[in-house]
């Protein structure tokens, strides 16, 4: 008998794939390449996160309060830190407006110094010192890189802001919904029947449902905040990726190797994650990025409508859209708006397709 | 049956050279990645005759075929380098109006899978008419009198009434006619056949071939055949080339070829048809598993209220019983119900009726929790070793997976040895379980897969056509690895195959089953030597002689 003992051996032979620090299947590593190779997705990629992270810093770049302050050898950061007037030598015991005259002479007088961020507004700002003769919306200036919009409000400062709070959003529905549907399409998928005819025609007057309206009437009722406006697009997004994991599982249940699972004496709750579930992911991988600019697209909608989250608290892109409507005869609203967003939707397509090539099994099973 | 007057008689005469392939070359991708999928194969076809292009997968002899009506995927596909020549013009690299000429009209291919090749939307009397008058100036009622008598040469039944059947409603079989009957619609001298009988049972694949030497002698036309059954190419060509990684490597009548074959090449591909006969298993051996009446029928649903309204009995009232040591050999058609018996012996189908015993023990009562334990015992392989394998697991994980299951490895280091054992077994490097399935050939991941039935020590094991997806050379290597395994632990097999070579070689004890029933059962020698019932004999000669029996014992 041929039964040869072999000490176990630590794994030797061919290099392991990796991607960064994981250890990937050979599999996700073609993927990965695949995806890379793709230069204009890949590209996308790198300049949407790139973005994504640069607006992280935004209150560092684009703030109405000053970085650092030296006053009598004392270093002062507003941005971090809560100061009253009087640590500056002031009279009112509140925040002082680090943007007055007032307070620069305060400071100059004392022999101290300011350093500002480039961008000296909040995307919340409303600049009182408008030059004489020029009136809100203010056009292009040095203070104003792409003038102000109708409250004042510095447009560069509100499209970093709002990019930030438009991502961010996009991100927590879209993985959000998509949790509920890999979900509800795993659990229609495998017990089948009943329950997934139920399902289907649930989802099918679901889907016929006008979110629009639906958002509109629930936001006359609640004053909508961010949570909020999550909850309720939810209502409609999580049933986007359910027909398409609902399938994936029907077919990967007759695949051979699931078979072989079964024959092996596997338990069907193992099943399910170790060889049905990394199928269904791949479909629902590829079609992330469009839930992702259809997430950007309804916030944007809702904005534009005026049915979103306040202007005064929250940078918004759709309502500087509208204001472009509204100011025809201030064309820097409407061009710097409409331009972001292009870019971003833009950038989210490309993306979307080089991960739905780079998972295209014609281009990487072979 | 009158010839079809649309139908020209060979326009050139016998032993002028129809095709001439000249040093032709085949490249995918290029740069770095290029693949070099044929290299300066050179063969001609004179009219009238039957020549045959024969090779494993990956040996490039479709693609050499493929290349010449310029069907390849280009521009992934180049050729480096060649010519094709037919009746004097060259067709490599010709344009595609020169193709379109050629196509259909004067060169016809018949390809592997009837399944696909007809459109599933369009009736067949649609897709006749088209390909008809694309090259005959033909009134539409004058193109659908052709389309009927082209289906009556290739002996449909009643062709006038099924002008409107989909592809559907056709047997396999039937599918196969249509496409020669669209093939030769308008009156080729050369038909391209690329492996017309592989996806179709072995009683068609004997009708098929019959057809197809009748017409062509009637019709007199050349035939191209692309196949790698060696039995086939014995029995029609009167020319063959062989060919092995892009090459080839030898050329001769079939004579020439099976009785002095020169090229080592040739020689082993000769030496490797599935040879010898199981040692069969001791009398006093005992019973590991029996099925009594069993059976396996889906009900048919109809009507709103979705009631049944009869059943489809895949297995209907099927005993068979297998001592240790012992292969049963199940064959029989597609259909027949072989690997649903299969199965719901193995209980990974629901039984309608009948009892299952391992050891005495009736499965079917089994709760799932125990029978989820027995399952170490009663193991199976598949036939698609592609399918088989998740391909996000390493060989390691896969054979892993059952040990996981069923708790049978105490740690990390227990179950790492276990799995190089059973690698070692099927004749696999050990150190290769770090690696993923993609690595592997065919006949490699078939040895993982049986690593990883082996890897539990089972008693009972269902072989599911192990060896038809894979070529003819490994199929053999994989015949002798499991009769070796089958011996060294005194394994007990259900061997169910369409191939019945592979069965002499395997199995001890034969079923025939047709339509869910057990035509004939008893031993090989029996059955093979001897065969009682027509439906057997009429299986061994389409099988073993390639002849097709006439009348009703068969399928169409």
């Amino acid at each position: 008998m041929s039964l040869r003992r072999r000490r176990a051996t630590p794994a030797e032979g061919p290099k392991r794939p990796r991607f960064l620090f994981w250890e990937v299947s050979p599999l996700t590593r073609r993927r990965i390449d695949q995806f890379r190779q793709n230069r204009r997705g890949f590209w996308s990629l790198m300049i949407f996160v790139g973005i994504f992270a640069g607006t992280w810093l935004a209150e560092g770049f684009a703030n109405d309060k000053p970085l650092l302050i030296e006053l009598g050898g004392q270093r002062y950061y507003p941005i971090l830190e809560r100061y009253s007037e009087r640590d500056f030598g002031g009279v009112f015991p509140t925040q002082p407006d680090y943007r007055e005259r007032y307070f620069a002479q305060l400071i100059d007088e004392q022999g101290g110094r300011m350093i500002w961020p480039p961008i000296r507004f909040h995307h919340s700002t409303i600049d009182k010192l408008l030059p004489p003769g020029v009136s809100a919306p203010a056009p292009p200036s040095r203070q104003h890189w792409l003038g102000t919009d109708e409250a004042a409000r510095d447009v560069v400062a509100r499209l970093i802001y709002g990019i930030r709070e438009s991502i961010v959003f996009a991100l927590v529905l879209t993985l959000s919904s998509s949790v509920i549907g890999i979900a509800a399409g795993a659990v229609q998928g495998y017990y089948g029947g009943w329950v997934d005819l139920l399902f289907q025609r649930l989802i099918e007057v679901w889907g016929a449902i006008p979110f629009l309206y639906v958002v509109i009437i629930i936001s006359s009722l609640v004053v909508p905040n961010l949570l909020w406006l999550i909850v309720i697009l939810l209502f409609f997004t999580w049933t986007s990726l359910v027909g398409l994991v609902r399938a994936e599982f029907l077919r990967v249940r007759n695949f051979e190797y699931v078979k072989a699972a079964r024959a092996l004496g596997v338990r069907d709750r193992v099943i399910i994650v170790r060889h049905v579930l990394p199928n269904a992911m791949v479909s629902t991988i590829t079609f992330l990025p469009f839930i992702m600019s259809g997430a950007v697209v309804s916030l944007t909608s809702l904005d534009f409508l005026g049915y979103g989250l306040s202007p005064e608290d929250y940078a918004r892109l759709g309502e500087l859209l509208n204001q472009g409507k509204n100011n025809t005869q201030a064309p820097w609203l409407a061009f710097s708006s409409f331009f972001t967003i292009a870019f971003m939707l833009t950038l989210l397509v490309f993306v979307g397709e080089a991960v739905r090539d780079a998972f295209d099994p014609r281009k990487t099973l072979v | 049956m009158s010839l079809p007057t649309q139908i020209p008689q060979s326009r050139t005469s016998t032993g002028e050279r129809l095709l001439e392939v000249e040093n032709l070359a085949v490249s995918f991708g290029r740069g770095e990645k290029e693949s070099r999928a044929v290299r300066g194969v050179s063969f001609h076809v004179a009219a009238g005759e039957t020549v045959s292009l024969v090779g494993e997968s990956g040996s490039g002899k479709s693609v050499s075929a493929l290349s010449i009506l310029g069907l390849l995927p280009y521009p992934q596909a180049w050729h480096p380098g060649g010519s094709i020549r037919f009746k004097g013009r060259e067709l490599l690299n010709a344009g595609d109006r020169e193709l379109r000429q050629v196509r259909g009209r004067e060169i016809t291919m018949v390809f592997q899978e009837p399944m696909t090749s007809l459109n599933p939307l369009h009736s067949i009397e649609r897709q006749l008419v088209e390909m008809i008058q694309l090259h005959q100036p033909l009134t539409r009622e004058r193109a659908r009198d052709h389309a009927i008598e082209m289906l009556e040469l290739v002996g449909l039944p009643d062709p006038a009434r099924r002008l409107n059947a989909l592809p559907h409603e056709l047997s396999g079989g039937q599918r196969q006619r249509v496409m020669i009957a669209m093939a030769l619609a308008n009156g080729p001298d050369l038909l391209i056949a690329d492996e017309p009988t592989t996806a179709v049972d072995v009683t068609i694949q004997a009708q098929i071939l019959e057809l197809v030497a009748r017409l062509q002698q009637r019709l007199g036309m050349a035939v191209l055949w692309i196949t790698h059954d060696l039995a086939i190419v014995r029995k029609i060509s009167d020319r063959i080339y062989v060919m092995h990684e892009g090459e080839l490597k030898e050329t001769g009548t079939p004579t020439q070829i099976f009785e002095q074959p020169q090229h080592a090449y040739t020689q082993h591909l000769l030496a490797s048809q599935p040879s010898g006969r199981p040692r069969p298993a001791p009398p006093d051996a005992p019973e590991i598993m029996r099925a009594d009446a069993l059976k396996v029928w889906f009900p048919i649903k109809a009507g709103v209220l979705r009631r049944t309204v009869g059943h489809v009995k895949a297995v209907d009232g099927v005993t068979v019983a297998i001592r240790e040591g012992q292969t049963v050999g199940v064959v029989g058609e597609s259909g027949s119900g072989k690997t649903t018996l299969g199965l719901a012996m193995l209980r990974l189908t629901r039984a309608t009726d009948g009892q299952v015993a391992y050891l005495g023990q009736d499965l079917l009562a089994l709760s799932p929790s125990d029978m989820r334990a027995r399952r170490a015992e009663l193991q199976a392989v598949f036939q698609d070793p592609y399918g088989s394998l998740s391909p996000r697991m390493s060989v390691g994980q896969i054979v892993a997976e059952g040990l996981r299951a069923h708790d049978l490895a105490a740690d990390p280091d227990e179950r790492r040895r276990l799995i190089a054992e059973a690698l070692t077994e099927v004749g696999l490097d050990p150190d290769t379980q770090d690696r993923y399935p993609h690595e592997f050939s065919g006949g490699q991941r078939q040895r993982i897969a049986i690593a990883r039935a082996l890897v539990l020590r089972p008693r009972f094991m269902v072989l599911d056509e192990p060896t038809s997806a894979l070529d003819m050379s490994v199929q053999a290597q994989i015949v002798e690895l499991l009769r070796e395994l089958q011996l060294r632990h005194a394994l007990a097999y259900l061997f169910i195959s369409h191939d019945l070579k592979m069965v002499r070689a395997m199995a001890e004890h034969i079923v025939v089953m047709r339509g869910g029933r057990v035509v004939e059962q008893g031993t090989a020698d029996q059955v093979f030597d001897a065969p009682r019932e027509p439906y057997t004999r009429a299986l061994m000669a389409a099988a073993f002689d390639l002849e097709a029996v006439a009348g009703d014992v068969v399928s169409t």
